[in-house]
Parts: structure tokens; C-alpha cells; sequence
């Protein structure tokens, strides 16, 4: 007991017990709930009531992604509380402002540069997984464990455009 | 749907994101920089454990999948393509 206690407060697990808990969830996620476990399609569901306001006949938000609060959704609230409870338990939750030292030593000091090239990037990063089906853990981790195509593809080119980019923001710090 | 079960799977999903790290820039972007593999590690013991788990009760049938993510072939690399330009930039 005390052994897992102190598991529970550890800052950082080996990437492989964490990746066991995942599975487990993934599993759990299909058997309990006929769902795939993903971030990016709630995000894309609550943006669908602003998309359906501006324009109402909109093929996307009406058809592929509706304006609904759907198992996504649901779930991106349960990721936030589970995150933050990653954080309180091992006593790391504070409020930041994004700033992180590899940032400040290849790119800049300057906090506002993170924030816009986090924004940009964020949108890149939503815009892609409304053309490929599906994120990092909606279409790589969930397709994969089905041994859908699909995720194979996905992360071949994540990887691919990743590696590319990585290498000219940091030059010649890469 | 219940509401329920998809907030608890969310809080162990967000959960297991923070302790393998998942959560900090430098560790999404230095497995770009091929120097901290941690992302990798993560992803594809996740992807053997279910995988292993779900086909196990599938061939058991205790279980039934719910529709896969289609294949587009060019749909899902450009995709993947632009995503991996985000996922660097932002680093999460």
C-alpha cells in the first residue's frame, strides 16, 4: 500500500507503466462505453456551435462534427480534473504561464512569442485532425489498437512533418 | 450515453497524460528532436496493451467494436503531414 502511495506521488512514472494504465483505459473505453478514447473531435463539436451560428448550413457542423455534447466532450472535462489531479498528487500544480526553459533557451525570452506560436500551432494542429480523422490519441492511439490503417498512416506523418519542423525552429540548436 | 463512465475514463486518460509527461513541451518536442523517446515509449505500449486486450475479448466475444476510423490514404498522410507541423510548434 505504502509502495503505491508513493507510485501515486511520483512526479513522472516510467513512460511504460503509464502506457499500461492508457491501454487499460483504452480497453475499458471500448467495452464500457462503445467509444474511442480521442481529444481533438470534442473540441471540434463545441466549435461547431459557433461554427453553426456564423454559418448555418455548413456541411462540416452539421454532418461530421455536430453541434452536440457528445462523448468527447464528456471526456475533455474528465481530462482536465485528471490531469490536474496527476498534478496535485504529486504536488507540481501551479498556475503558469507556458514559459518552459528548453523554450527560452532555443527560441527567446519573451513569453508572448510562445503564446502566439502556441496558438498558431494549435490551430495547425486542429485544422490537420479535422482532415485526417482524428488526433494523436483519437486516430493514432485509438485506430492503432483496433490495427486501423488509418493510424499507421497518421503517425507516419506526424512523425515525417514533426521531425522537419522541430528542425527549423531549433537550427542549429537541434 | 453515460455521462459517468465517460468522465471517470477522461480522469484516469488525463491522469496517465500527466504522469508519463505528456503534459510539458519539451517532451512532445524532443521526441521530434529524436533525443527523448518518452512519447514513443508511451504511445506504443498503450497501443500493444490494448490491442492485445481488445482482439483478446473480441476472439472471446465479450466485445463489439464501435465503428473504426476510416482510411482516406491521402486524407489521413496530409493530415498527418500538417498535424506534425502543429504538434512541433506547440508542443503539445
Amino acid at each position: 500500500m505504502k509502495w503505491l502511495i508513493n507510485q501515486i506521488r511520483k512526479e513522472e512514472w516510467s513512460p511504460y507503466a503509464a502506457g499500461i494504465l492508457l491501454g487499460i483505459v483504452g480497453i475499458l473505453t471500448v467495452v464500457l462505453s462503445q467509444n474511442l478514447l480521442g481529444a481533438s473531435g470534442g473540441f471540434e463539436n463545441l466549435a461547431a456551435y459557433i461554427g453553426k451560428a456564423i454559418d448555418p448550413k455548413n456541411m462540416y457542423f452539421n454532418y461530421v462534427m455536430p453541434a452536440a455534447i457528445t462523448f468527447p466532450v464528456v471526456l475533455l472535462v474528465g481530462v482536465f480534473f485528471g490531469g490536474m489531479l496527476g498534478a496535485l498528487s504529486s504536488g507540481t500544480f501551479k498556475f503558469r504561464t507556458m514559459d518552459d526553459e528548453q523554450w527560452k533557451q532555443a527560441i527567446g525570452k519573451q513569453t508572448w512569442k510562445r503564446w502566439l506560436l502556441l496558438f498558431i500551432g494549435a490551430i495547425i494542429l486542429e485544422y490537420a485532425a479535422g482532415i485526417a480523422g482524428g488526433c494523436t490519441s483519437g486516430l493514432a492511439i485509438s485506430g492503432g489498437m483496433l490495427l486501423v490503417p488509418a493510424a499507421f498512416l497518421f503517425i507516419f506523418g506526424m512523425f515525417a512533418s514533426g521531425i522537419v519542423t522541430a528542425l527549423i525552429v531549433y537550427g542549429k540548436k537541434y | 450515453m453515460n455521462y459517468v463512465i465517460a468522465i471517470v475514463l477522461g480522469v484516469f486518460f488525463g491522469f496517465s497524460l500527466n504522469k508519463a509527461g505528456l503534459t510539458k513541451y519539451n517532451k512532445i518536442v524532443n521526441v521530434f528532436r529524436l533525443n527523448d523517446m518518452a512519447v514513443l515509449k508511451f504511445m506504443m505500449t498503450a497501443l500493444v496493451v490494448a490491442m492485445i486486450g481488445l482482439y483478446g475479448l473480441r476472439g472471446l466475444g465479450l466485445v463489439t467494436f464501435p465503428a473504426v476510423p476510416t482510411t482516406y490514404v491521402v486524407g489521413n498522410i496530409i493530415g498527418g503531414l500538417i498535424f506534425g507541423v502543429g504538434m512541433a510548434l506547440a508542443g503539445y
